[in-house]
């Protein structure tokens, strides 16, 4: 698993050290190790969106889930909205298992669309955004506030907790057979169909798996903002797909990992941080941002070409 | 041959298909929503249709080649933004119309060629490049984008325009006539002929010595400047400068060339499909704004037509058939 992380992720993670020593020289006191609980509590909603965005795009031909970040902004705005504020509900026993089952009958649906019906997943997908869009729109129409206690308590240091239980999930997932067949339908889905794997019901799973995710995830994100916010939600999407493809995981499908992932998205979270320090506008920090994603799955590619050619 | 027929035969099955939805709906808003048939509301809706449909020929033609393109909505805000600023500080129309042209071309061939040229998905590469120009728009006008559109361009779109006895502004028939051309180079010219063989077959194309990467960078630089051209008519159009004005249009171009009937992995659609995709997702939009859904319905709506459309006729192949 560590050298294949390292294969895939190689790059990602080289940037990693270079970003987190560029943090510590230039932004002592923001990267304080007494800081670290805080800032992992600010990265914590990114990791899991990046993780979230992992199985789909593993499963390859096409997989794709734009709809996690609109399902983190719907889980918000149903535990705070919905159950928190209307139903008065605060169980962390009810909001859990609620939530979880919401993103995993939205990942449900998205499978259905991508893998029964056979809409292309971005297609099926996109169906999905604009529908959570507008339904979290209109039963939240503005932020309201607050969370429960105990859920914006997640938010410092103890958001390490939840991170851990996607990992501790996904390393469970490793020891199953379903993960290899995973990454055979991902490499190549019509020899693994020929080889008797269920294609259709492994991809199915998947889009449960990263709806789940994104729930895990939109709470991560509630404990952040401590609150609830439509708008906030959908502009994860694409900043966890790029975190997914800077963390090494094929866009094509079956190479790859929910670790690659979570580094791509600390790597992305660290250049915000190192950008902020210099103090430069916004519009600085999306160029560089920008660049660096495109300069990063550049250097990915020429570094993969160089390792072929060694190896033939 | 008897494959070629067949291919023909459900492109163009589907192709109707569309068209049939969209008179469909304008069927039932006609019968729904008094006015819905009066010739400016008719008028307004081919402006706004026409608008998006020179955004899509840019994400029909990459979408033909298997990829797409992310970054249609930030070089229709860089060519809005740049133009107004350009013409507000007092250059040519003419010449700024050249320069936003040239670069969008430049920006479109780069894209074309780092996915192609180092097998980058797209999807990312799109979305960077996109992210880089924004950014670069945004620094250069310090966020507050000045200047406005000549008078000419906002005639050429103005909805109460007329074209002689015609009662549209000129760009409809432009559009329609750009319609045909691009029709035509899709079918009957030698770049049309290898785009669908390179979308359908990267592998074998190359054999046939057709270059990919330089298909990849001539047609994501065609999509930028088709992009390009569609920021300024909508600067024409708002009167305005806008950096985001290009947003609704990322999912929007992509909807209306599934919807009409394209194959996001390549080699399957037609720029006649986009056509009747574009005049479904407006008549959608006016419908349920007509019938006074707000903002957020409508959206939500609409994702569940567009995926109740493509489920009815863009559904892919089972992966035992693709054996």
């Amino acid at each position: 698993m560590i050298g294949s992380l390292i294969r895939n992720a190689g790059f990602a993670l080289i940037l990693l050290v270079v970003l987190l020593a560029g943090n510590l020289l230039l932004n002592p006191a923001r990267f304080h190790p007494a800081a670290w609980g805080t800032l992992i509590g600010l990265a914590a909603p990114l990791i899991g969106a990046a993780a979230a965005s992992a199985p789909v795009i593993l499963a390859g031909r096409g997989g794709i889930d734009i709809s996690v970040g609109p399902l983190m902004g719907f889980v918000n705005a149903i535990v705070i909205q919905a159950l928190f504020l209307k139903a008065g509900i605060s169980s962390p026993w009810i909001i859990l298992p609620a939530a979880l089952l919401v993103g995993a009958a939205v990942g449900a649906a998205n499978g259905f669309m991508a893998t029964v019906l056979r809409i292309q997943p971005i297609v099926a997908t996109l169906g999905t955004y604009l529908i959570l869009v507008g339904v979290t729109l209109t039963i939240l129409p503005a932020p309201i506030g607050p969370a429960p206690v105990w859920l914006k308590a997640m938010a410092g240091p103890i958001s390490i907790l939840p991170l851990a239980a996607i990992f501790v999930f996904w390393w469970l997932v490793h020891q199953t057979p379903y993960y290899d067949q995973l990454m055979a339908v991902g490499s190549d889905d019509r020899a693994a169909y020929t080889a008797g794997v269920p294609v259709t019901k492994v991809r199915f799973i998947a889009y449960v798996m990263t709806g789940m995710l994104a729930a895990v995830a939109g709470l991560m994100l509630t404990a952040l903002i401590g609150s609830a916010d439509p708008n906030v939600g959908p502009t994860y999407t694409l900043i966890a797909i790029a975190a997914v493809a800077l963390g090494g995981v094929s866009l094509a499908g079956g190479k790859g990992g929910l670790a690659g992932a979570a580094i791509g998205a600390i790597d992305i979270f660290l250049l915000q941080s190192l950008l902020t320090a210099f103090n430069v506008s916004t519009y600085v920090l999306q160029v560089a941002y920008g660049t660096i994603l495109v300069a990063a799955v550049m250097l990915t590619a020429v570094q993969e070409r160089l390792s072929a050619r060694r190896a033939a | 041959m008897k494959f070629d027929r067949s291919f023909f035969a459900s492109t163009n099955g589907r192709i109707a298909g569309a068209f049939a939805v969209a008179i469909l709906l304008h069927v039932v808003g006609t019968l729904l929503i008094p006015g819905y048939s009066a010739p400016f509301a008719i008028r307004a809706i081919l402006v706004l249709a026409a608008l998006l449909a020179v955004a899509s020929i840019g994400q029909t033609l990459v979408v033909i080649l298997g990829g797409i393109d992310l970054s249609i909505p930030f070089v229709i805000g860089f060519a809005n933004v740049v133009a107004a600023q350009l013409y507000g500080q007092g250059w040519n129309f003419v010449l700024v119309c050249a320069v936003v042209g040239v670069l969008a071309v430049l920006i479109g061939g780069l894209n074309g060629l780092i996915s192609r040229g180092l097998n980058i998905h797209p999807l990312i590469v799109t979305l960077g490049i996109g992210m880089i120009v924004q950014g670069l728009v945004l620094l250069w006008t310090k966020g507050f984008p000045s200047g406005s559109a000549p008078p000419a361009v906002s005639a050429f779109v103005s909805i109460g325009g007329s074209v002689g006895p015609l009662p549209v502004p000129w760009l409809v028939p432009c559009v329609a006539v750009l319609t045909a051309l691009i029709v035509l180079v899709l079918a009957r010219t030698p770049y049309g002929r290898r785009l669908y063989a390179l979308g359908s077959n990267p592998g074998a194309a190359p054999l046939a010595l057709i270059d990919p990467v330089k298909m990849w960078v001539v047609t994501y630089a065609a999509s930028a400047f088709f992009a390009a051209t569609a920021g300024v008519l909508l600067l024409g159009f708002t009167g305005s400068a806008y950096g985001d004005v290009g947003q609704p249009y990322l999912f929007q171009t992509i909807a209306a060339v599934v919807v009409g009937g394209a194959a996001l992995v390549g080699g399957r659609g037609s720029y006649l499909g986009t056509i009747a995709g574009v005049l479904v997702l407006t008549e959608i939009n006016t419908l349920l704004i007509g019938l006074g859904f707000q903002p957020a319905a409508v959206q939500a709506a609409l994702g569940l037509i567009i995926v109740l459309l493509v489920s009815l006729y863009g559904r892919e192949r089972h992966v035992s058939t693709t054996i």
